[in-house]
């Protein structure tokens, strides 16, 4: 029998190509004493977990190709196997915390479900096909023995596995099977103890318990199920999740009761307990754990570090902390009149409440005017002192603020006086004083706004009527200063928020309709300046300051409906002027307030019946607190990394207190990408400081922006969410603009700036679709500088090529040239520059590639033209030609395409004479054993290609001949896009896919 | 793998509403034929992985009515139900189950089968390197039927996708055919890895017996059958000599037939004549030497 050629370009050269970074998938995660493991698809990354403190300390690729499913560690502790696909490999522990793995990878013969030590010895792994092999782990030179291979007679095809050694000495498997439920059997009798068909279609996770009393499994129909294993009775169902379930644990809670973890493709993490004769009851829900789909793994220590660990497709790994969660303390009115031994007004409740976070206070005043002082430390309600006209004063009406830094409570009333309360550390009464308002005249205060700068504490009352000026006040142990700001004339402005920057004692208000009002404080005779409709949107809900220089602040605005912006506010001769300098929405709900903290930004709000508090840069939420839908009265306070969100629900004081446990990036140990396939990637042409930006465009139509660093890691900033539909393409046209297309004939240009180093980005120009109902795809695009802006041509899905000018102050686009191609799909498009000639050249699903001659075309406007006949037309690759790199030369081109049919293809194209030739020089048929995805240059007569097989390769062409330099097995699957750049001759490559990857080519 | 959204637009789909198949896969089978010519000489057909059952229609409208054979035999299965077709045997039944292999072979009663086909694709987790897993078990469990049905000569299909081991099922496959090609049909969408194993011209392997035995699992059931699959079980080594090769791309189906990625707009067609003609494209001669198997193995 004749042996079938060998694909011999799967592994050429490979020290060639270095990996560098890479973000995937969390493919299996394992707490162990002071550790978490997490197989990162071939990676094994152990993470110290030392008082709150998360270290990385080791990170080996451990498999060739495959990823790490399952950890296990015998019980000694001595040995730790990482298992995956058919292979498996065994470490000793201190080896693998030392990043000196001993051992090599290993392989069975099939799909290994999973493995468990039965001793320091000897290694059980359950095989897809339900069957344990038995293995001799003993020998240190890796001779590993097969001893037994041991099955229960039902070999059906398994999803799913776990292996439980019990006290008694007795093995249990639990097998998930792909159609026939959970098998549970004995490997030392080999008998099927029991067959559990509750489930309906495939079983993704079983989990025995330590004890072997209990199982728990979870399948495609999206329910968890908790089995007795003792009686082989169903106890109890979770219903919860929104779709698939893919991984579980046991634990137990603080009373010893039962409770379950488990992870699904919702990104959800829901923790549940178990209370005979009931399903089970969702006792915590984490939504948004992680971005995108899929939290694929997940493990828990309820005894030792006491937290839960997740790790997604987003490639993000975060603990989570396991007893400070649910920390709501609630108070009725009747309590708290228990409490102070004071009868309340059978219609009195809670009005308002401040804290005091450096005396741990909290200040509560009701409809009736009674305030109440409440420490949290020593759990103690006082009743302050008022007279009974004191009280009346704020009768169904009262504003309180604090100003935390110097323990000041202010109350306003109706008629604008205030009440002052000045709160000393040990005294339990505080200083009081009333602050009386003589300005309003008949008007009525509206409210009370607080801000304070460096040392200095404001408050300002507002009024509707714009002939009463607004009333600042400066507060400070010798007194307060009054000074007075006329309003704006106009209706509509009503005050939300204040800042006031102390550097240029500058005062900003927010408003409604995306307004600002600003003072220049320190110019009393200053006019207000008005800035309306800063961007789309309604209320701004918070205005904060992000940086602060002489004659330049950036401030922090968030809009109700899920709009914020940085917006850099500055004075040229006497005159405020503004620019947006960043600008994204929030896929999430409302935005109450935000924050920027360590350089990154929080935001807060409601997303239907929940308040969330989310930190945008790391895109993860913090915490969630359920408290109910319409008519919401509460308050957020933070201290540092802490915070409390206090509300009112059902007439009760409930407060919620946040202690970040783990306060180094919010618990998240291991930085991510997007959680969906990166369909898209590119590198900004210029570096500064060593790093260039980089764009991901994914399948959840994200777009991310982050730096790439010259040692190949990248830093995530900003995910902007912008488009709605399926990602083409994103491309940098400049070091300051870039474009993304999409379908829905979605086209959007970007521009870049810098803040303190941190890169933003504003969505500059969106193209019209040219139907009311878009139903194309604008499949690429290509751009190059002309005039005020750019040349741009987009190509569709319908075979149409349109040509623009962009025009960058303007911001508009001219449609200068129109036509079709065919019928067929056109797939990427590019600008070529030859012989003074501009050339359009396109490839396209028939394997066609095609060029015009567009020179004579090219203008800023005008009517809009058909294209010329075209001048080459040649098929190249059997089917779409799915990748294209235009290699200038002098005078000419080479073409380099790839296609879907496997195919390489070098051409060149020149003018011969008055006539474009392409010529083919070189063609490797099988230069892939899948679809060539990619194609980016790497310098001098070399390139680097990746297809769907996972194989990175680097070309060259000297002498117009194609040969494989270099090829190398990438742990990206759906390897899909790419870009390169070449800094000081070093190249460096980018790969997109499921998770991000960055090479080096030697 | 699959995608389903795309699927109201696509002109495939309205075709298929016309002409009557439950499927758009309907065009992807007769553009394979069209290729390979795989129903001449076809008697008995095994459809896998069957439902809704459009490649069954095809097969039963081809066989019964176009070449008239009365005693023309198709068997299709599939874990989902199917409503019946006109000649068409239907069992519902897991494929990698070797008592649904069992059950197949005795519908046949001990006569061998022309055609072996399979359409089958797991419901994916995402998981890329667990659902090729998956779609490969479905793959060798077909092919474990065919070894044990398949006449000399005869021709399997199988969908594949063309992910990271491809190379290793396309080398496995080269043992037992004379000609293996994979093909993507116009009608199968570029952006979708699917494409088709067509195995042309079965050569049973001479030292060894496929059996089908409950017990085994299909990895076992290849033991022995010197189609390249390592041995490692000795030392559990990791097999670094495995068997893969770059298969032979085909796109089939007219160029000039709808394109599936294409967003249609009916009566707008044009067609841009090109100044300079164009020449024979780089494969072609490889192509055509492929077409009537005249390219030597090495
Ligand atoms: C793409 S559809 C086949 C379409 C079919 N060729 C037609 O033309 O109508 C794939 C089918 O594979 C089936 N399938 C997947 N796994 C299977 C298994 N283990 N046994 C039998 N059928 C299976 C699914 O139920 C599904 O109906």
């Amino acid at each position: 029998m004749s042996i079938p050629p060998q694909n011999t370009i799967s592994s050429v050269e490979e020290q060639l190509l270095k990996p560098l970074s890479h973000y995937g998938p969390v493919t299996s995660l394992k707490v162990f004493q002071n550790y978490v493991l997490a197989g990162y698809g071939p990676i094994l990354k152990v993470f110290e977990v030392v008082n709150n403190e998360t270290q990385l300390i080791s990170s080996q690729q451990l498999f060739k190709r495959n990823k790490i499913h399952h950890i296990c560690i015998s019980q000694s502790g001595d040995k730790v196997c990482i298992s995956g696909s058919r292979s498996f490999r065994v470490l000793s522990l201190v080896d693998t915390l030392n990043n000196t793995p001993s051992l090599e990878e290993k392989a069975i013969n099939e799909w290994i479900t999973c493995c468990e030590f039965l001793d320091d010895n000897t290694l059980l792994i359950l095989n897809s096909h339900n069957t344990v092999y038995t293995v001799d782990v003993s020998s240190k030179a890796s001779q590993f023995i097969l001893s037994d291979k041991v099955h229960c007679n039902e070999k059906s095809i398994l999803y799913s596995g776990s292996i439980r050694l019990l006290d008694d000495g007795r093995v249990l498997i639990a097998a998930g099977t792909v159609m026939n439920g959970v098998i549970i059997w004995d490997y030392l009798t080999k008998r099927i103890i029991y067959n559990f068909t509750e489930h309906e279609g495939s079983i993704f996770g079983v989990q025995i318990d330590s004890t072997g009393k209990f199982m728990i499994s979870c399948s495609d129909d999206r329910s968890v199920k908790l089995y007795d294993l003792q009686n082989g009775k169903i106890l109890a169902n979770g219903w919860g999740h929104g779709s698939r379930i893919w991984n579980l644990r046991f634990f137990k809670d603080q009373s010893n009761g039962l409770r379950i973890m488990s992870t699904g493709e919702d990104c959800t993490i829901r923790l549940w307990r178990y209370e005979p004769g009931h399903d089970l009851i969702q006792v915590e829900l984490l939504e948004n754990a992680h971005l995108g789909k899929h939290i694929w793994s997940g493990d828990i220590d309820d005894e030792h570090l006491k937290l839960f660990v997740s790790g997604g497709a987003d490639g993000k790994v975060r603990v989570h902390d396991l007893i400070g969660r649910n920390n709501v303390q609630e108070f009725s009115l009747e309590t708290i009149s228990a409490k102070i031994g004071k009868e309340f007004h059978t219609k009195e409740n809670i009005k308002q409440y401040s804290e005091l976070p450096h005396l741990n206070l909290l200040i509560i005043i009701t409809s009736h005017g009674s305030i109440i002082q409440y420490n949290q430390l020593s759990n103690e309600f006082t009743l302050l002192e008022l007279t009974p006209e004191e009280s009346a004063k704020f009768y169904d009406f009262s504003i309180m603020k604090s100003l935390c830094e110097i323990n000041v409570i202010l109350i306003a009333c109706r008629n604008g006086d205030i009440l002052q309360l000045r709160f000393e550390g040990n005294a339990t009464q505080p200083q009081r004083s009333w602050i009386e308002e003589s300005q309003l005249g008949n008007s009525k205060l509206t409210n009370l706004l607080v801000a304070s700068s460096n040392s200095s504490h404001y408050s300002l009352t507002d009024c509707p009527n714009t002939k009463v000026p607004f009333i600042l006040r400066k507060y400070s142990d010798s007194g307060v200063e009054t000074s007075f700001l006329q309003q704006p004339q106009q209706t509509s402005f009503t005050t939300t928020d204040m800042t006031i920057d102390s550097t240029n004692s500058w005062l900003i208000l927010g408003s409604r309709y995306v307004s600002l009002a600003i003072y220049d404080i320190s110019n009393e005779s200053d006019q207000v300046t008005i800035f309306k409709k800063l961007s789309q949107g309604d209320t701004i809900t918070s205005v904060s300051i992000v940086r602060s220089q002489k004659n330049l602040l950036t401030v922090l605005l968030t809009v109700r409906d899920g709009v914020y912006l940085y917006v850099n506010i500055s004075k040229i001769d006497g005159e405020f002027q503004y620019e947006i300098i960043h600008e994204n929405k929030l896929s999430r709900g409302f935005i109450e307030g935000g924050f920027v903290q360590n350089n990154q930004l929080i935001l807060y709000g409601f997303k239907s019946s929940y308040f969330y508090l989310w930190n945008e840069s790391k895109q993860i939420e913090i915490y969630n607190e359920i408290c109910g839908g319409a008519h919401r009265q509460w308050e957020f306070f933070r201290q540092d990394f802490n915070s409390k969100f206090i509300y009112i629900n059902k007439s009760t004081l409930c407060i919620k207190t946040f202690n970040a446990r783990f306060v180094k990036d919010f618990g998240v140990i291991n930085p991510g990408t997007h959680g969906r396939e990166i369909r898209s990637v590119c590198i900004s042409p210029e570096a500064k400081n060593g790093s260039r930006l980089i764009l991901t465009a994914s399948e959840d139509t994200t777009v991310k922006l982050g730096k790439l660093h010259s040692n190949g890691s990248v830093e995530s900033y900003w995910s902007l969410n912008h488009h709605v539909s399926g990602m083409q393409t994103i491309k940098f046209f400049n070091q300051t603009y870039a474009a993304s297309s999409a379908a829905n004939e979605e086209f959007f240009i970007w521009k870049f700036s810098e803040l303190d180093a941190i890169p933003i980005v504003i969505e500059y120009s969106r193209l019209k679709p040219s139907a009311d109902i878009p139903d194309l795809r604008i499949m690429d695009f290509d751009a190059f500088e002309y005039e005020n802006g750019f040349i741009i041509t987009t190509v569709y899905s319908d075979s149409t090529i349109k040509v623009w000018y962009f025009d960058i102050s303007e911001k508009r686009f001219f449609l200068i040239i129109e036509d079709r191609y065919t019928t067929c799909c056109i797939l990427n498009v590019n600008f070529l520059f030859l012989n003074n000639r501009v050339l359009l050249q396109i490839g396209a699903t028939d394997g066609h590639l095609s060029i015009w001659d567009i020179t004579n075309k090219v203008a800023t406007g005008g009517e809009v033209k058909s294209l010329d006949e075209m001048i080459i037309k040649q098929q190249l690759h059997q089917n779409g030609i799915k990748a294209i790199l235009p290699v200038k030369q002098a005078g000419s081109y080479e073409i380099i395409t790839g296609g879907d049919d496997n195919a390489l293809i070098l051409s060149t194209l020149a003018f011969d004479q008055e006539k474009l030739k392409l010529e083919v020089k070189s063609f490797i048929e099988k230069a892939a054993s899948s679809t060539i995805t990619s194609i980016s240059s790497s310098g001098d007569a070399k390139f680097l290609v990746t297809s769907v097989d996972q194989i990175v390769r680097c070309w060259s062409y000297k002498n117009y001949e194609l040969s494989c330099e270099s090829a190398r097995y990438t742990t990206i699957a759906d390897t899909g896009c790419s870009d390169s750049v070449i800094d000081d001759g070093q190249v460096i490559l980018a790969i997109g896919g499921a998770g991000l990857s960055t090479w080096k080519l030697a | 793998m699959g995608k389903s959204s795309k699927d109201k637009r696509d002109i495939y789909y309205r075709r298929a509403k016309e002409e009557g198949w439950r499927a758009r896969s309907a065009f992807k089978l007769l553009q394979l034929n069209e290729e390979f010519q795989i129903f001449k000489g076809v008697k008995r057909v095994v459809d896998l992985c069957a439902a809704p059952g459009s490649w069954s229609q095809v097969l039963s409208r081809e066989l019964f009515q176009n070449q008239k054979q009365e005693d023309a035999k198709i068997v299709a299965v599939d874990l989902q139900p199917m409503t019946p077709i006109d000649g068409v045997t239907c069992i519902q039944a897991d494929i990698t189950h070797p008592k649904t292999l069992h059950k197949i072979l005795d519908t046949f009663g001990g006569e061998p089968a022309d055609f072996v086909c399979s359409d089958g694709a797991p419901d994916v987790t995402g998981l890329h390197d667990l659902d090729e897993y998956i779609q490969a078990q479905l793959i060798l469990s077909a092919l474990q039927l065919t070894t044990c049905i398949l006449k000399p000569g005869g021709t399997f299909v199988a969908k594949i996708f063309r992910g990271r081991d491809i190379d290793l099922l396309y080398s496995q496959l080269s043992y037992l055919f004379e000609r293996v090609v994979c093909a993507k049909p116009r009608s199968s969408r570029g952006t979708s890895l699917e494409a088709f194993i067509v195995c042309l011209g079965y050569k049973p392997s001479k030292n060894w017996e496929p059996k089908l035995e409950l017990n085994k699992s299909t990895e076992e059931f290849f033991e022995g059958a010197g189609i390249g699959k390592s041995d490692n079980l000795e030392h559990l080594d990791f097999p670094v000599d495995e068997g893969r090769t770059i298969g032979t791309f085909l796109a089939t189906g007219d160029l000039n037939d709808v394109d599936s990625d294409a967003t249609y707009r009916p009566g707008k067609e044009r067609e841009l004549v090109p100044v300079q003609m164009p020449t024979a494209p780089p494969y072609k001669k490889a192509l055509e030497m492929k077409r009537r198997g005249d390219l030597v193995r090495r």
